[in-house]
């Protein structure tokens, strides 16, 4: 029976978009989810509107839900200490160096900022609602805090021991090896930030700077394109048929943004 | 053989004689009927009497004219709503003079300056189809023209002496019977002139320039002369006949309103007709543009639009602007890219542009919108850009014309 063997929570299941129930189960049964399937049906808050399609698929025009331009400007949700700490920590996770920008130049920190200050801050698509048990790593976060409320927390635990640790000093005052000493202490849970998991934080820090480096720069991060530019991406592009039988020659367009590129725009005569 | 065999074939017999004897004083028989709704579909009558979703010929949806909007009437026998009523005299009349029953004249959105070509035989056999079809009740108010143009036209217009010269086709001896039946068809049913000839201030045909292209409803209907490069001049007799057939040729696929003339007419036309049509286009002579020299590649708005046609429409169309064949039209050496106006290039880039779908050719490719993602400069300079290169030429496409359509679909 092929549903008696439909393993759910499988290690494969990482990263397909799928909410996830908080406990594994080893397998489920074909009565379980013949039953589940007609609660659903039965329960489900959406009316589902079938469609007929003849002929040809629908098209509409002037269709696009393109994407909101990150706005330029003060920090979203930040405040300005808050702001000026996370660029000097994503400064550090990426330090500049003469051919490329770092974090802070990058727009990391803006990048974050406005995320924060979005639905990913408010954690708006993720099921939020208990239990909250410590999961396997597969499983992912299972914290109830919204990234938005692990930031402002982390952030002022963060504070609170850089002054409490470097003489009253906050972490933007501190010399970089600190700064580097303190970030490997969090991400390997040696140092204890008050109330708060300082790993935690550090992933999710880490994660998000990484996302605000190599994101389109409508997102506000990877300022200029430096972040596809240091690894040779050449962006929002559709296709690369006419490339895909010449090897060992480099790709000879520029990246180029969901907004495009410099090179858009008419030089003056 | 049985009795009962016999008495039925009988019967049969006797009710076939019952009913041609019927039909052929009622001028109804099957013959004449399926002729009427083949000429019907020559002239795609349904095109402009139906509406999106509505029965066919119960009438349209709103034509735009400069003047206002006219709807196609309902044209089913309805007695109260439809052509109930009229008598085929009317009805011929209305085909031949644009007059209508009771002696209004019919605004020529009815292309009656065409139709006035169409055969007595022919308009017979259109009228016989129309009587046999299902009456419809549905009250259409055809008239939605602005002031002045909305007051009731007097039987003798102004228009008509300008625009209109009423007779039925003559064939020309020395052409062949297939070229006769192609310039029947193209200058008459096929009403091809309605969109594709220029039109004078009163909106009447420009006669000397038949088929060079015309604007109408923020589309460019394109050149339909033998010029080599903004008509169909490089275009085969078997090119012409399968983009009418299928919709889509090695250099273009319909789309926007000759998507609807493909979809309803000339899809459904004889492989004949299509011949015929074909090589009296064929045999036409090219407008009398001048000379057009591509923009030089280093102009600032080439460059531009080079850097923009590289990321948003190689894909698709290639960088060659070869395209692929039914799939993304060609670029290069294509007629309407180099249209004398841009207004149907416009706004492909600006809204998206879907393709006709065919039995032939049923993928109905679609262009996204690229409104969302270039500005009014950058439309332009991609179009310019695409319209000088690969061989093309023609004027450059100005960003004021940009933001004035883009103005247009927007309030629509």
């Amino acid at each position: 029976m092929i549903i008696n063997k439909l393993q759910l929570n499988s290690p494969d299941d990482v990263g397909s978009g799928m909410p996830r129930p908080p406990q594994a189960r080893p397998g489920i049964r074909r009565r379980e989810l013949m039953l589940t399937t007609a609660t659903t049906l039965l329960f489900s808050t959406h009316a589902v509107l079938a469609r007929v399609v003849q002929d040809s698929l629908p098209w509409e025009q002037n269709a696009g839900s393109p994407p909101t331009e990150a706005t330029p400007g003060p920090w979203t949700y930040f405040t300005a200490e808050e702001g000026a700490t996370v660029e000097a920590l994503v400064d550090r996770l990426i330090p500049p160096d003469p051919q490329t920008p770092g974090g802070k130049d990058a727009g990391c920190a803006v990048f974050i900022d406005r995320q924060l200050a979005g639905p990913y801050g408010t954690a708006e698509e993720l099921y939020m609602r208990g239990p909250f048990a410590d999961g396997t790593p597969q499983q992912g976060n299972q914290s109830p805090l919204t990234p938005a409320v692990r930031y402002r927390e982390a952030l002022a635990a963060l504070d609170k021991y850089c002054r409490a640790t470097y003489a009253g000093r906050s972490f933007t005052q501190i010399p970089d090896n600190d700064k580097d000493k303190l970030l490997s202490g969090l991400e390997k849970g040696q140092v204890h930030l008050e109330g708060t998991s300082g790993r935690a934080f550090f992933e999710l820090l880490l994660q998000n700077t990484q996302e605000g480096f190599f994101a389109d720069p409508v997102y506000g991060g990877n300022r200029n394109m430096v972040g596809w530019k240091m690894i040779g991406y050449p962006g929002a592009r559709y296709d690369y048929r006419d490339w895909v039988d010449r090897h060992n020659e480099r790709y000879p367009l520029p990246p180029v943004g969901i907004t495009g590129r410099p090179e858009w725009v008419r030089k003056a005569q | 053989m049985k009795m009962r065999n016999l008495m039925t074939l009988a019967l049969a017999a006797y009710m076939t004689g019952t009913i041609g004897a019927w039909a052929a004083e009622d001028g109804q028989s099957f013959e004449k009927i399926e002729r009427g709704r083949y000429l019907a579909v020559l002239g795609d009558c349904v095109s402009c009497h139906t509406a999106p979703g509505g029965k066919p010929f119960a009438g349209g949806a709103a034509l735009e004219t400069p003047f206002g909007a006219l709807i196609g009437p309902n044209i089913t026998p309805d007695v109260a709503t439809g052509v109930g009523a009229w008598s085929e005299e009317d009805f011929r009349r209305a085909m031949h003079e644009g007059i209508g029953r009771g002696g209004a004249r019919l605004y020529p959105a009815m292309p009656y300056p065409a139709y006035t070509k169409v055969t007595r035989d022919d308009v017979s056999a259109i009228w016989a189809y129309l009587r046999s079809l299902d009456p419809v009740r549905n009250e259409v108010q055809p008239n939605q023209l602005r002031f002045p143009f909305n007051v009731r036209r007097p039987a003798t217009s102004t228009w008509d002496l300008i625009n209109f010269q009423p007779g039925v086709f003559q064939p020309n001896p020395s052409k062949s019977d297939v070229w006769n039946r192609g310039a029947y068809l193209v200058e008459g049913l096929g009403h091809c002139g309605t969109c594709h000839t220029p039109k004078n201030i009163t909106g009447g045909d420009r006669g000397s320039e038949a088929l060079q292209g015309a604007l109408l409803q923020d589309w460019y209907a394109p050149d339909l002369t033998e010029d080599p490069r903004t008509g169909i001049g490089s275009w085969s007799i078997e090119e012409i006949v399968r983009y009418l057939k299928t919709g889509a040729n090695s250099y273009d696929i319909a789309s926007g309103p000759m998507a609807e003339a493909v979809s309803n007419s000339t899809s459904k036309m004889t492989d004949a007709d299509l011949l015929a049509i074909a090589t009296y286009l064929k045999d036409r002579a090219p407008r009398s543009g001048r000379a057009v020299t591509a923009l030089a590649a280093a102009n600032p708005r080439m460059v531009a639009g080079q850097a923009i046609y590289e990321d948003r429409c190689a894909a698709c169309h290639s960088r060659s602007g070869a395209g692929v064949p039914n799939l993304f039209p060609r670029l290069a050496s294509a007629p309407l890219i180099q249209s004398v106006d841009p207004t149907s290039l416009i706004r492909a880039v600006l809204i998206g542009s879907r393709a006709v779908a065919t039995s032939a050719a049923p993928t109905a490719p679609a262009m996204p919108a690229f409104g969302w993602n270039l500005n009014d400069t950058e439309v332009a300079d991609v179009l310019t850009y695409v319209r000088n290169t690969w061989g093309n030429a023609a004027s450059a496409v100005q960003p004021e014309d940009v933001s004035k359509l883009r103005e247009r679909l927007s309030s629509r």
